[in-house]
């Protein structure tokens, strides 16, 4: 062993007891929370920006119902602006919660439904993320001077920084769709036959096609370049076997320089399993 | 008897044996073995704590409302404590915690990490609060004032110690809320409202986790930490009656670790190597 590694091996644990020893009252701190992994708070630290705190934003919407026609393929708009409303919300006060603290931008947000203990058709519709703040001042929040968001991890947010590319805000789209039920004669004519069912097809194509082009818009609308690690779901929640949200969520992104190169990683065979 | 210096027969035995025979046992993996030793800290041994108590008074609506629950114009307002509730869960964590600090320090330990704190029931009232984790040594002629204590895995203390990081302390932000639900949200929450945000459960919701948060956040300022890295977060809701009126309840918990920085940089010294592993991903 070297002599520096030997020394560095020394330092750490001399250097964090001597940290703990002087921890007493009276020593002012700013105290950050975070929500991260300590993977990702570490690589966030390296990507020049520091956590400020744990941000959450909640709303519980009751979601009803909206009747569609039995035999149509149609959007059931009302809910699908329930959907969008309802996450807005609260990713809206989520970003609030940022701007109280300062942030440029707010990395590793969730947003997630879950539906309550008290009462039917109520679902919690929440987000939480940490608040970041860059260590160097600069143009971080997005045209519409709101606090970045990125439901991308740490370790995605790190390479994305590398790599001269910047996150703008989540984009996403909703589309609640009703497909329709097959006609008696049409569910007789197709017995024992390996055939296309074109209503389906149709309806499930129009409902996804309507959710990323919403999400498109918001892309646009923020000036972005592109949409990073984009997620199409098909989420039935608890309307049945015939209605559907269709949902796509993703990061938008836009250059901070005009070359994108990344150091070439080193590739590794791990010893361990999993 | 409650205190948390109290230790039970078995595990003085255990103590003293710990002292003659120097066996040393750990409950880290291999990649949390290999990485405390990187950063000049070595296992001494396992370490538990734990607590039995009932929960009996869990707060107003069990016997008789705490709070005050005015009927005004068809609207129910005030709410209920379930501060001895909050306050048992409290007592239960802190003691088997330091029950565990209790047998940490009789083996020399400057700190346990990886700490697993459970609940479970026992019969209707009772609740058992276990805290088990693996004590450390530092290899250092500096001791902290308080053993430093940490959830995070072996190879998390390496990479945060690699950084200037160091953890001190578990923080434990808990939060009961309750609201008395007023005739507009029993609308809001009927089947024919229509799709619209329903106000007291978003209200009380919102209040529970941000008190929770600010207890945690406390529980952190109150160790002179700079930083904590929340781990878990829950939220759990249910619906009861009191003085015939419904009533909402949540529940919040925020668990982490409070971190103190030691480096003395502006940016952290980190010498990560980015790699890419030659594995499939799931």
């Amino acid at each position: 062993m070297t002599s520096a590694a030997e020394s560095e091996e020394q330092r750490i644990p001399e250097d964090a007891m001597r940290r703990l020893a002087e921890m007493k009252p009276g020593q002012r701190t700013t105290l950050f929370t975070s929500d991260l992994s300590v993977n990702e708070f570490l690589l966030v630290r390296e990507a020049g920006f520091r956590p400020l705190g744990l941000v959450l934003g909640s709303s519980i919407y009751h979601v009803g119902f909206q009747m569609g026609r039995w035999n149509k393929n149609q959007e059931l708009d009302t809910l699908s602006n329930a959907m969008y409303h309802a996450r807005e919300l609260a990713m809206s006060r989520m970003e609030a919660e940022a701007d109280v603290l300062g942030a440029d931008g707010i990395v590793g947000v969730r947003l997630e439904i879950e539906f309550k203990e008290f009462g039917n058709d109520l679902a919690e519709f929440i987000a939480v993320g940490t608040a970041v703040k860059a260590d160097e001042p600069g143009e971080w929040r997005n045209n519409q001077n709101k606090p970045f968001t990125s439901d991308l991890s740490g370790q995605d947010f790190w390479t994305l920084i590398q790599a001269g590319y910047a996150p703008q805000g989540m984009v996403m789209g909703t589309c609640v769709y009703h497909i329709a039920h097959q006609r008696f004669w049409q569910t007789i004519g197709n017995i024992g036959q390996n055939v296309e069912i074109p209503q389906f097809t149709e309806a499930l194509y129009d409902a996804r096609e309507l959710a990323m082009s919403r999400m498109q818009a918001e892309a646009e609308a923020l000036h972005s370049e592109g949409i990073v690690g984009v997620q199409l779901l098909s989420l039935a929640h608890r309307w049945g076997g015939h209605t559907t949200e269709f949902f796509a969520i993703g990061t938008a992104i836009r250059p901070l320089r005009a070359d994108h190169t990344i150091a070439k990683p080193q590739l590794v065979l791990p010893l361990v399993d999993s | 008897m409650t205190d948390g210096d109290w230790l039970p027969e078995a595990a003085r035995k255990r103590m003293g044996r710990f002292d003659a025979s120097g066996l040393r046992t750990s409950l880290l993996s291999v990649p949390g073995a290999v990485g405390i030793e990187s950063v000049g800290l070595s296992a001494v041994g396992e370490v538990m704590g734990c607590i039995v108590q009932q929960v009996g008074w869990v707060g107003g609506a069990t016997y008789g409302v705490g709070g005050a629950a005015a009927f005004n114009g068809g609207n129910y307002l005030g709410s209920v404590s379930y501060a001895p509730y909050v306050n048992a869960l409290y007592h239960g964590y802190d003691t088997a915690l330091a029950r565990m600090f209790t047998e940490a320090r009789a083996m020399g330990a400057d700190g346990v990490v990886g700490v697993r704190l459970t609940v479970s029931r026992l019969g209707e009232n009772n609740q058992e609060f276990v805290a088990l984790g693996t004590a450390v040594r530092a290899n250092s002629s500096v001791r902290p004032r308080k053993l430093f204590s940490t959830e995070l895995a072996g190879q998390d203390v390496a990479k945060l110690m690699h950084a200037g990081w160091v953890p001190a302390r578990i923080a434990i932000g808990i939060a009961v809320e309750t609201q008395f639900l007023d005739y507009a949200s029993r609308n809001q929450m009927s089947l024919m409202a229509g799709n619209v945000e329903v106000q007291a459960p978003t209200h009380l919701i919102t209040r529970v986790r941000a008190q929770a948060r600010e207890r945690f956040a406390k529980h952190a300022k109150d160790v002179h930490a700079d930083g904590a890295i929340v781990s878990n977060m829950t939220l759990r809701s249910w619906h009861q009656e009191a003085n015939g009126a419904p009533l909402l309840c949540a529940e919040s918990s925020v668990f982490g670790s409070t971190i103190a920085r030691f480096h003395t940089g502006r940016k952290a010294p980190t010498s990560a190597l980015k790699i890419m592993p030659l594995r499939p991903t799931k």
